[in-house]
């Protein structure tokens, strides 16, 4: 360019026009959303705890409530002897029988009992024409020759049929948690859900109206939220007794008191804002500012409530399984797999760890996507 | 003189009060006593420091707030009390601008919304996107184009959302617009812009204004008339022409004197620099003339009776005892 300093002839268009892409709020949002890796992670942990919930029990060939007793309590990580007829391993269960197991740790048919040998603790099993005997005078019990008393070579394998172990009933954990996983979730959003429509009518009304009725409004909710909230859903689980239902009803009608004041306090601090003044001088009706106006700018601290509440229902739902007061066996939810396996905790420690560790992860995935949204949504923080 | 023979004005105050409760007991005296009238087509404009309670009167007026006394006389009928129900389809011919161009507009709608709303409000339009080309023409007539229409406030400068907010507040084609304060948020450059096309429209259309500044200079040049606010009360009222020429109370000249002057010698010329002191606080004014105790000509009997409104001849009203 020659003339630099030579005046550009402009227009009108050039001088409004806005350089910047567009971007909505949301856009906004989640720009810088994904620039956060916690929040990232917790979104895809989330994605990948859902897809194992809901598409997962697709490629399982076992039922959540298919009862097979012959395999009772088998760890995913399983010690077995090696047959003496060179066919596979053995493998020993819990109540003291032998099972066969082939090369890769698919769990095969169980040895029939020959005789009890009671001098020796030894219970002798015919495994393929040749006597193999169940030593059960001292723990860990052993496979060994019954004539020679040497315990076969053992080494520990990973159980392919069942991935994650059996438990007391012989039902497939990896199943179950999948079903677990599902209720829970699905438990939390509905109650989610059921909390944050009542928490948005509740408190949008008592910001709204203001005065008497909002004072009213608020000390109710502060009596309900001096009752400790487990005490009630507690109660209520009582008086309604256990069930989907009921467990529903019970977390839905008990977190909305947080819900209704982070929407009062919104409402409050919003319906004095100017451009909620100008849609009242413009003539608009209470339900245009409500919807438009109020609700969508309340919006951001909304879903970060929600996200907050998700985990504390997770964590509630799984406390009254653990109680027992939850779902009716044979439903499964993570409470009520932590709840059964304490039965088994010091055979099959397993069994707790890992409905426990889903529970952690969940929890998890919704605090780290709950904080991402906070900072998202916090205008300071703009870049 | 009775009703019948007395002109109707399009906005006529009359003895206008607003208290806000400060709490324990007390009161903020923000408006009080206020008298003035706006004519088709005319701009009145409310001068006074900030603070001086110009956008209580304004939102009185248009009824966000409930005035404490006082009526309001829209061509002819009398707003002060009506149920908001009521106000209504009435809120069709009475917009506002508001002062600040970021907090006056939604920032989760789009701009085409934000200019939309009052058709909807008012059923000019059943659904949005009819809408649109009304919202267009108004884009371009306030100086921005339709590629704006799909953009979100935050994305505008100052100046553009101010604009945004006049396409909102004329896109009606109301009979009276208060501005309040259209321009003090915004740039010195851009101040110009907008003032020049709130007085286009007002030539165009036959628009009333009740035109809100705080200071002087802005006001001379868009107002017919001028009232001058002090700390709640309204001390001087005339023609433009008039005020300007003859300044009689002593806030406003003080007003007038602390008006930048590009002329060096004139400014020299000056004898004092504004008013001195502090506005006192509207919660308990001070008794008498509320000016006396900033105001360099008080006597004693300002500090014990308070001046009334009057006539100083050519329709020239000054609430001071100087004039008595
Ligand atoms: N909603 C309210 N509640 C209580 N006091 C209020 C309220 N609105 C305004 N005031 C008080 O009334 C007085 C007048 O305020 P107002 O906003 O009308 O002044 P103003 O002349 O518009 O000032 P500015 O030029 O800064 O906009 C102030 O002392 C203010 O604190
Ligand atoms: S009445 Fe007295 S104090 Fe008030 S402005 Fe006039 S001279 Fe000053
Ligand atoms: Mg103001």
């Amino acid at each position: 360019m020659e003339q630099k300093w030579e005046m550009l002839s402009s227009s009108n268009e050039d001088r409004e026009k806005i350089w910047s892409r567009s971007r909505t709020f949301a856009g906004d949002v989640w720009f810088r959303f994904r620039h956060k890796p916690t929040a990232l992670a917790g979104l895809v942990l989330i994605a990948v705890l859902m897809a194992f919930a809901f598409f997962g029990p697709l490629f399982t060939k076992y039922d959540y409530a298919e009862q097979n007793l012959t395999v009772v309590n088998i760890p995913p990580r399983m010690t077995v002897y090696d047959a003496p007829d060179g066919n596979g391993y053995l493998t020993i269960t819990q109540n003291l029988k032998l099972l066969r197991v082939d090369q890769d740790g698919r769990l095969g048919e169980q040895l029939s009992r020959v005789r009890d040998d009671d001098a020796r603790s030894m219970t002798i099993f015919d495994c393929g024409g040749t006597e193999v005997g169940l030593y059960y005078g001292k723990t860990p019990y052993k496979v060994c020759n019954p004539d020679k008393l040497t315990v076969y070579h053992h080494r520990t394998i990973w159980n392919r049929s069942y991935l994650l172990g059996t438990d007391a009933l012989g039902r497939d954990i990896l199943t179950r948690l999948m079903y677990g996983t599902r209720v829970s979730l699905m438990v939390a959003f509905v109650a989610a859900f059921v909390n944050m429509i009542v928490g948005i009518v509740y408190g949008g009304i008592s910001g709204y109206v203001g005065g008497m009725t909002d004072q009213i409004m608020m000390r109710i909710v502060d009596v309900i939220s001096t009752i400790p909230l487990t005490l009630y859903v507690i109660l209520i689980m009582v008086i309604m007794g256990s069930g989907l239902q009921s467990i529903i009803v019970a977390l839905g009608s008990v977190y909305w008191v947080d819900m209704a004041r982070v929407v009062r306090g919104q409402v409050l601090s919003l319906k004095n804002q100017e451009f909620v003044v100008a849609a009242r001088t413009i003539g608009s009706s209470t339900r245009t500012i409500l919807f438009q106006h109020l609700i969508p700018n309340a919006m951001g601290s909304i879903l970060v409530t929600v996200t907050m509440l998700i985990p504390s229902a997770i964590f509630m739902e799984a406390f009254l399984g653990f109680l027992g007061i939850g779902l009716q066996p044979p439903l499964a939810s993570l409470g009520t797999m932590c709840n059964d396996a304490t039965e088994n905790l010091r055979t099959s420690p397993y069994q707790l760890f890992i409905p426990a560790l889903v529970i952690v992860l969940i929890m998890f995935g919704f605090n780290f996507v709950g904080d991402g949204l906070r900072d998202a949504l916090d205008p300071k923080l703009k870049k | 003189m009775d009703s019948s023979t007395r002109i109707q004005h399009l906005l006529e105050v009359s003895n206008l009060t607003k208290y806000f409760d400060a709490g324990r007991g007390r009161k903020v005296h923000a408006v009080e006593h206020v008298s003035f009238a706006v004519d088709e087509g005319m701009t009145f404009g409310l001068v006074g420091e900030s603070g001086c309670g110009k956008s209580s009167c304004a939102r009185t007026i248009i009824r966000i707030y409930e005035p404490t006394e006082g009526t309001i006389l829209f061509e002819g009928k009398d707003v002060s009390h009506l149920s908001q129900r009521i106000l209504q389809p009435l809120r069709r011919d009475m917009q506002m601008i508001f002062q600040d161009p970021y907090a006056s507009l939604n920032a989760r709608m789009t701009v085409r919304d934000i200019i939309a709303e009052p058709l909807l409000a008012h059923h000019v339009v059943k659904k949005r996107e009819e809408a649109n080309e009304i919202v267009f023409r108004m884009l371009e007539r306030v100086g921005l184009t339709r590629e704006h229409a799909n953009r979100y406030a935050h994305e505008f400068s100052g100046g553009q959302r101010q604009r945004v907010g006049i396409a909102r507040a004329l896109v009606l084609q109301p009979k009276l617009v208060i501005c309040d304060e259209p321009i003090s948020a915004l740039d010195v450059s851009i101040q110009a812009q907008v003032v020049n096309l709130l007085r286009e429209y007002q030539d165009e259309s036959g628009i009333a204004y009740l035109f809100i500044a705080h200071d002087l200079s802005m006001v001379r040049y868009v107002s017919d008339a001028v009232g001058v606010m002090y700390l709640g009360e309204l001390v001087e009222t005339a023609e433009t022409d008039e005020l300007y020429r003859n300044p009689l109370h002593p806030y406003t000249r003080g007003l007038l004197n602390s008006i930048p002057v590009a002329n060096p010698k004139l400014a020299r010329q000056r004898n004092q620099s504004g008013i001195e002191g502090d506005i006192p606080s509207p919660i308990d004014p001070p008794a008498g003339c509320r000016f006396h105790t900033r105001c360099p000509y008080a006597k004693p009997i300002c500090a014990e009776e308070t001046p009334l409104l009057k006539n100083q001849g050519n329709g020239h009203l000054c609430a001071c005892h100087l004039y008595d």
